[in-house]
């Protein structure tokens, strides 16, 4: 064994520049691996806060038949005395906030915006004593100020009032109809534009005082859902189960949904992309083994006397499939050592500083919530398998060639140029 | 050293009625028509013949490094023709050494390493390991340079290192397929002398094959091979 482990080595010196072109190859694929892994992880756990701060809370309070009729936006099946609900949150440590969302038309006047229009939105009433103390609002407020209480203000995402030449000051109507079917038209003054780190709520975003909105919609003091902001290393289930359970005990028929639950379409696209990427990372990895294969199959041809003597003087066939695949594995070693080495230095820069993506963001959604940057996040378990796939990869490509060679007979062995 | 008749000595190798066909696409070439021989324990013989006659056949056959398709090959009483490949594969770690024609050393080791790996393989200790080495690099004339690696050597010097890899771990025979060929005829010369000389001392059984006129005058046997078949079979 020591023999064999002794000769692998040497071999490993003896065919330097193959050892360190093929360990390079092997180390360029592992951090491209790690670096694409990271982003992958960071993009998504950054996109899965961005959801819970800025649109869907850490779960959701909603009349029991509301799930079932969202897309319609019904204002009839809403929660009834929300703060009562609200209190009872908090008296266990969760923040609450109310929210109404409905469906409008948003009516534009040439006067502010040049040219009459109108367009099909959807408007989110909110609490403005309560909504930040869910949502992470407060500092994306880039202009303007947050609508108040009793006002018929309006807050609009950045890119929303890009879109539609939206200034301060400018005015606009909802026409929607309220509970109970009625027409109701609501003119709103612009006073704040938001700029937040999710660009769906930047590219949809039209926020009012829910008190408002309830006048005008005869919401006669109910609301469409409450948000809660469940702290973030709570097991959110657990959290889920036991308000559910508290829930119970009132009148009220309300269902509690997880935030997950919530954002179905976004957890089923990331599902998705990470197949794709599963996919590219599979490809990347299937290059290096094709290449390490070729390398070793290549390095094993030319030595092929050398394996017909080393049987012929009655070493097993055994003893010489290990050494070679030592020897690859030494190479994957090398190669898995440097991978991760620069995979890590890859992964400070993709953390700290990220890749600014906000050019691409801004036109094309890529269904992450994520505005500019994008961040990589350390993952230990990445580097672990980068480290353990390398190596033994290569020792698993090293075998077939060997096999091969090792089919021959000896006298093909020692007769071969 | 003087030898002792053959009928007197035990016998090592049974070669009886070998044939070896090889197949090339529809063509099959028959490289041995039912060769017999019989070489005793520390013959020093010679299978001579020209190319294609089937000396290397031959020897490989004895060496269980090829599969015979016809007959049967005995050695010390061991029928190696019906052993599986893994029992060939212990048979000649044990019983047989081998000196190739190009030497075939391993580059990355050092002439210490390319003989002493034979014995490593046989899982010696250490120390054996040590001393049998040394002592066999000795006796080849290569003290001194056990640290030097194949490409700092000359060819004679590498052969030399393929005759101590060979005869280290004391083997009941060594096969050599024309082992002077890649040398120069002084060189040629002076490794066969060694192999006789290491014949005459450990009484290991040499076979080795060759086209060389001069080299078949150090055998103290010279069997003849034509065409597959022994032409002549002359002892000395």
């Amino acid at each position: 064994m020591k023999f064999i482990i002794s000769l692998a080595l040497k071999n490993l010196s003896r065919y330097r520049r193959r050892t360190l072109i093929t360990a390079f190859a092997i180390a360029i694929g592992l951090m491209m691996f790690i670096v694409v892994d990271s982003v992958l992880i960071g993009v998504e756990a950054e996109s899965m806060r961005n959801l819970r701060w800025y649109e869907t809370s850490s779960a959701r309070i909603m009349h029991e038949e509301y799930w079932e009729e969202r897309l319609l936006k019904p204002l009839d099946i809403s929660v009834e005395q929300p703060y009562e609900i609200i209190s009872s949150l908090e008296q266990i440590g969760i923040p609450a906030a109310p929210r109404t969302t409905f469906a409008a038309d948003m009516i534009l006047y040439s006067d502010d915006f040049g040219e009459d229009g109108n367009m099909s939105v959807q408007v989110t009433a909110v609490d403005p004593d309560l909504d930040n103390t869910v949502f992470r609002f407060e500092e994306t407020l880039i202009e303007g100020r947050f609508a108040e209480a009793g006002a018929n203000e309006l807050v609009i995402g950045s890119w929303f009032a890009e879109d539609i030449g939206a200034e301060l000051g400018y005015w606009v109507t909802f026409v929607t109809r309220g509970r109970g079917g009625f027409y109701e038209a609501m003119d709103m003054q612009i006073v704040g534009i938001v700029n937040c780190p999710n660009p769906n709520v930047n590219r949809t975003l039209l926020m009012i005082p829910i008190d408002v909105a309830d006048e005008y919609l005869g919401m006669e003091g109910t609301v469409t859902e409450i948000n809660m902001a469940i702290p973030e290393r709570s097991d959110i289930s657990k959290e889920v189960a036991r308000i559910a359970e508290m829930l119970d005990d009132s009148s009220q028929r309300v269902k509690v949904a997880r935030w997950d639950e919530l954002a179905q379409d976004y957890v089923a696209l990331a599902e998705t992309k990470r197949g794709g990427t599963s996919m590219i990372l599979f490809m990347v990895f299937l290059i290096a083994a094709v290449g390490i294969s070729n390398t070793m199959l290549m390095a094993i041809y030319e030595r092929i006397r050398e394996l017909g003597m080393m049987r012929a003087l009655g070493m097993s066939d055994r003893a010489i499939q290990l050494s070679f695949m030592i020897e690859a594995g030494g190479i994957g070693l090398i190669g898995s050592i440097t991978g991760v080495l620069l995979g890590v230095l890859g992964n400070i820069y993709m953390v700290n500083v990220g890749v600014d993506l906000g050019f691409l963001m801004r036109d094309l959604d890529m269904g992450y919530r994520i505005q500019s940057v994008m961040r990589g996040a350390w993952s230990p378990a990445t580097l672990v398998v980068a480290f353990l796939f390398g190596t033994l990869l290569s020792m698993l490509v090293a075998y077939i060639p060997t096999r091969r060679a090792l089919k021959m007979d000896i006298p093909s062995c020692l007769r071969h140029q | 050293m003087s030898q002792t008749p053959i009928e007197r000595r035990v016998v090592m190798i049974q070669v009886q009625d070998v044939v070896r066909n090889y197949h090339a696409g529809e063509t099959v070439v028959r490289a041995l028509k039912g060769v017999s021989l019989e070489i005793a324990d520390g013959e020093f013989i010679s299978i001579a013949g020209p190319s294609g006659s089937g000396k290397t056949t031959l020897l490989n056959l004895i060496g269980c490094i090829d599969a015979l398709d016809g007959g049967e090959i005995t050695i010390d009483g061991t029928r190696v023709s019906q052993m599986d490949k893994r029992a060939k594969t212990e048979f000649r770690r044990h019983n047989l050494g081998f000196i190739f024609q190009t030497y075939n050393l391993i580059p990355v080791l050092t002439a210490y390493e390319n003989v002493s790996f034979v014995l490593s393989i046989l899982s010696l200790p250490e120390k054996e390991i040590e001393e049998r080495t040394m002592r066999i690099l000795r006796e080849v004339g290569l003290e001194g340079m056990e640290h030097r690696r194949p490409d700092r050597l000359s060819g004679g010097q590498q052969q030399r290192i393929a005759i101590a890899r060979a005869l280290v771990k004391n083997p009941k025979i060594v096969l050599a397929d024309e082992p002077t060929a890649n040398l120069d005829s002084k060189t040629g010369e002076e490794i066969l002398k060694l192999m006789k000389q290491m014949n005459e001392k450990y009484h290991t059984t040499f076979i080795f094959s060759t086209h060389d006129t001069m080299v078949m005058e150090y055998a103290r046997r010279l069997v003849s091979l034509h065409d597959g078949q022994i032409e002549s079979d002359e002892r000395r």
